[in-house]
């Protein structure tokens, strides 16, 4: 056997200002800019990683989280493995938009079986003092909206932010384990969409 | 109410005016005084005091602090000799009254009068303040706005007994609250004989503290009887019809009724229509055999435009001349930084070329009045009405979180407590007055951010952006129509250019050049230098040497890309990630010297197709491509309107299916 490295595409989704870059920037360079610019456009950091065992390539995408630009950014869910839904716990309107974000999302991922899909809830900005969402409110609506998995991170001091990918992580291997017991096909999943980046493997 | 120590402000308007051309020494003819008027408790003792906020209205001199407009920054934790100013008006307990603040900038320090107003001030020279009890009369003209006239009596003297004080113009709007302020503590009557002179009577102080009690809710009535008076209330009340406008979020408007295929690219080929363009079967197509463009002209930059070679191409009067010329220069080499402050207005088409100096400065103080007229209707919304006002509060909910975002490393916008920062808000939310429809859409504030730079000036940098919004407006509307044509019309380009290259990127699902997009959208702000962004934009505002050449300066990039990208055979994420990490690496240039060099190229092209003419504008330029340029007032959204997918029309879906804009090539 050889060392098989999975190509995941995770996608970062929420209001504008919440702190997507900056989250997916503390994750891959371990660095946070408060000097950064807001999002134009469509962008994707790679990240490697090592989750129990499996060697991982997840790619991250990164959307402006403005209105107007939907329909530039909606093109590229489809193929997403994991959805990180993200608000940020200091801005009220960002929590109660995650609906809107997660109906979004399944919409134009196409998403096959929505009740299944890994979605990991991100209420960011920890740090800041001036709360406007509870931790029961969030994890509440996770609950009822399937159970999702919630991580309150701070993009800023780095709390809990690796820690909220690598459950991305998981959820998607435990999926993939699932259907690939229904569907035994080869299992080494590199370049499982033609066109997606190069991961090296072994 | 009031603390002992501190005077208290009861009223403060800014925006308000003396023309000092009424001013019977005659020098300064042409100086408008721009400053605010207050009315302030000292101890008791009312005062009516005015401040001029600059020399003059002359915007070249900009200045250290404003005050707060907004909820941005907090003025009270400037440092040094600017959280002076400001820390007063924030005791002003009328908070709708504090409404239109100009924010600007001094070069020199500020000189602070501590709060006295002291005459012998050079910049203050038009300050004066006056107790209340010392009044006469005021005497109230209209004039298209209204004007108060202010008569002391005669044993006062508050600075030039002699010398009457300068009328003041409410050209913002505001006399009648400052007058109805003023009405709690003093009587103002009517002359018997001219019902435009009020008497002033200052009741004894027990008396005027029962007055002001009374008269709180009595004036609280009249604020709101003449809100609705008030020709912006008007305005206002004709934009909150469109509060009830649904954002409908989530629900796809692309009506993407047929589940979209596989790839990302035919998604996107959905959601920019009309990109499919390598259907050549599809009617209306401009089939054309491979077109052999010949040797690209090599071409040489030159230095910037310096200011003295500024000043010669000027006549004495102020008037532009040799125009075709000087902007032949600016497109070889920029211009100075000591010379866009100036040059900008030109080429943005703020000031008309052929305009004298005096019609200039008519000119700026008519649009400061505009602005300010502009920013008031903003600046007045009631906490209670925006929170009626969906749309508004979204305009400024994301022009905030934008404002905090843009240029931060900049000096100009660096830090927390820079004034910079505030201009940048103040100026979007006044675009979203000028253009409610469209409002705030992120990319704007990059597009402000160098303009307001450069013009160090609030007013002049808003017409300076609206200008180029003219131009720009397209990419952001609700379609993004500008958008996808300019992306349809650059796929022409680069197939005509390098037909190779273009099948390798549509052999990568990339044959649409998504990844251009934020080149497009904001004008490669985010890709190149600050400085580079200078440079690049004032070339293309020559509009030289043909139509649309900012896509000429995507295709000389991509042509620097090409090689990498092909031999690394790099697939549709790679590509979009290799562009994106451009950023700050790109020579400018280098750039337009190969861009120059491609549209010689082109030109040169004998059978050009005519898609490709229309794009660049050969065509219409016969006509002498207006050097002289006639200086008018741009027209609204000229280029993109007219480049639409070369011919005019709106939309390409239509525009594809019925005429012969698309061109295919056939290797
Ligand atoms: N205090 C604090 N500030 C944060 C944190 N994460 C992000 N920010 C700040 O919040 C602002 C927005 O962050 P971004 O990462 O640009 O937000 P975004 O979600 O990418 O926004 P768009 O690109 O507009 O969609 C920035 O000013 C960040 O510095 C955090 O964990 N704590
Ligand atoms: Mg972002």
């Amino acid at each position: 056997m050889t060392t098989k490295t999975s190509l995941l595409k995770v996608i970062l989704l929420g209001d504008g200002g919440v702190g997507k870059s900056s989250i997916m920037n503390r994750y891959v360079t371990n660095k946070f800019d408060a000097h950064l610019f807001h999002t134009i456009g469509v962008e994707f950091l790679n990240k490697d990683l090592e989750v129990d065992g499996h060697q991982v390539t997840l790619q991250i995408w990164d959307t402006a989280g403005q209105e107007r630009f939907r329909s530039l950014r909606t093109p590229f869910y489809r193929g997403s493995d994991c959805c990180l839904l993200t608000f940020s716990v200091d801005d009220n309107q960002s929590f109660l938009n995650l609906g809107n974000w997660k109906k979004e999302f399944i919409y134009y991922a196409d998403v096959k079986e929505p009740e299944k899909f890994p979605f990991v809830v991100l209420g960011n900005k920890l740090d800041v003092t001036e709360r406007q969402v509870s931790a029961e409110e969030a994890q509440q609506w996770c609950q009822e909206n399937g159970d999702y998995p919630y991580y309150e991170t701070s993009a800023k001091d780095a709390t809990n932010v690796a820690i909220a990918f690598e459950e991305a992580v998981r959820r998607v291997l435990a999926m993939d384990e699932r259907t690939d017991h229904l569907i035994p096909t080869d299992t080494v999943k590199l370049h499982r969409k033609p066109r997606s980046a190069t991961t090296c493997c072994s | 109410m009031a603390e002992e120590t501190v005077q208290k402000v009861v009223f403060e308007h800014e925006g308000v005016f003396i023309h000092s051309s009424s001013d019977e020494d005659g020098i300064e003819q042409d100086l408008l005084v721009s400053g605010s008027l207050r009315i302030v408790d000292k101890d008791g003792e009312i005062f009516v005091e005015y401040r001029p906020l600059e020399d003059t209205v002359d915007p070249s001199n900009m200045l250290c602090a404003g005050k707060d407009s907004s909820s941005v920054m907090e003025w009270a934790q400037c440092p040094g000799d600017r959280s002076h100013q400001l820390l007063e008006t924030q005791q002003s307990y009328e908070t709708e009254w504090d409404m239109v603040n100009a924010v600007s900038f001094k070069r020199r320090p500020c000189t602070n009068g501590e709060g006295s107003l002291n005459h012998s001030h050079e910049r203050s020279r038009w300050a004066f303040t006056f107790s209340v009890s010392d009044l006469r009369s005021i005497t109230v003209k209209e004039e298209g706005w209204s004007f108060l006239l202010f008569k002391l009596k005669d044993s006062s003297s508050p600075s030039s007994p002699s010398s009457p004080l300068p009328a003041l113009h409410f050209h913002q709007g505001g006399s009648r609250e400052f007058l109805d302020s003023l009405r709690r503590f003093a009587l103002l009557s009517e002359a018997p004989d001219d019902e435009t002179c009020l008497l002033v009577s200052t009741p004894n102080k027990a008396l005027s503290q029962s007055f002001e009690n009374l008269l709180d809710d009595n004036n609280f009535g009249l604020v709101h009887q003449k809100f609705r008076k008030d020709p912006y209330v008007t305005t206002l009340g004709s934009f909150s019809k469109v509060t009830n406008y649904i954002f409908d979020a989530f629900r796809g408007t692309e009506e993407q009724h047929q589940r979209p295929p596989e790839e990302v690219a035919d998604l996107l080929g959905e959601v920019i229509p009309g990109l499919e363009i390598n259907q050549q079967e599809e009617p209306g197509f401009e089939v054309i055999t491979r077109i052999d463009l010949g040797a690209r002209p090599q071409v040489t930059r030159r230095e910037p435009l310096s200011a003295e070679d500024w000043t010669k191409h000027q006549d004495p009067e102020g008037r532009m001349i040799k125009i075709r010329h000087l902007k032949q220069v600016i497109f070889k080499g920029g211009l100075c930084h000591a010379v866009r402050k100036e040059a900008w207005k030109f080429l943005l088409g703020y000031f008309p070329w052929d305009s004298t100096l005096e019609e200039r400065k008519a000119l700026q103080r008519n649009k400061t009045d505009e602005y300010f007229r502009m920013k008031l209707q903003w600046k007045s919304v009631s906490e209670e009405q925006e929170r009626r006002n969906s749309r508004l509060r979204d305009y400024r909910s994301l022009i905030e979180k934008d404002v905090n975002r843009t240029d931060r490393t900049n000096r100009f916008y660096e830090g927390i407590d820079n004034p910079g920062l505030v201009l940048l808000h103040d100026i979007l939310m006044t675009y979203c007055m000028y253009d409610f429809d469209l409002g705030y859409v992120q990319g704007m504030s990059d597009l402000l951010s160098p303009i307001l730079y450069v013009m160090e000036n609030e007013v002049d940098a808003f017409w300076c952006f609206v200008s180029f919004m003219d131009q720009m407006h397209q990419n952001f509307e609700e379609q993004m129509q500008g958008m996808k044509t300019q992306l349809i019309q650059l796929s022409t380009l680069l197939r005509l250019l390098d037909l190779a290259f273009w099948n390798y990127l549509e052999s990568q699902d990339s044959g649409y050049l998504y990844f251009c997009f934020r080149w497009l959208l904001i004008r490669f702000k985010r890709e190149l230098s600050f400085q580079d962004v200078l440079r690049l934009w004032e070339v293309m505002w020559t509009g030289l040497p043909c139509q649309n050449f900012h896509l000429l300066v995507c295709c000389a990039i991509l042509d620097s890309e090409k090689q990498k990208i092909m031999e690394e055979n790099y697939g549709f994420n790679e590509i979009l990630k290799h562009i994106n990490e451009l950023s700050m690496k790109l020579d400018i240039e280098e750039i337009l010297q190969k861009a120059e060099g491609i549209s010689l190229q082109i030109r040169s092209c004998k059978d050009l197709p005519e898609s490709v003419s229309n794009i660049l504008g050969f065509h219409t330029e016969v006509s002498g491509s207006d050097p002289t340029d006639p200086g008018s007032r741009p027209a609204p959204r000229p280029a993109q309107r007219q480049d639409a997918c070369s011919n005019g029309h709106g939309h390409l879906r239509e525009t594809g299916s019925h005429n012969s804009c698309k061109v295919a090539f056939i290797s």
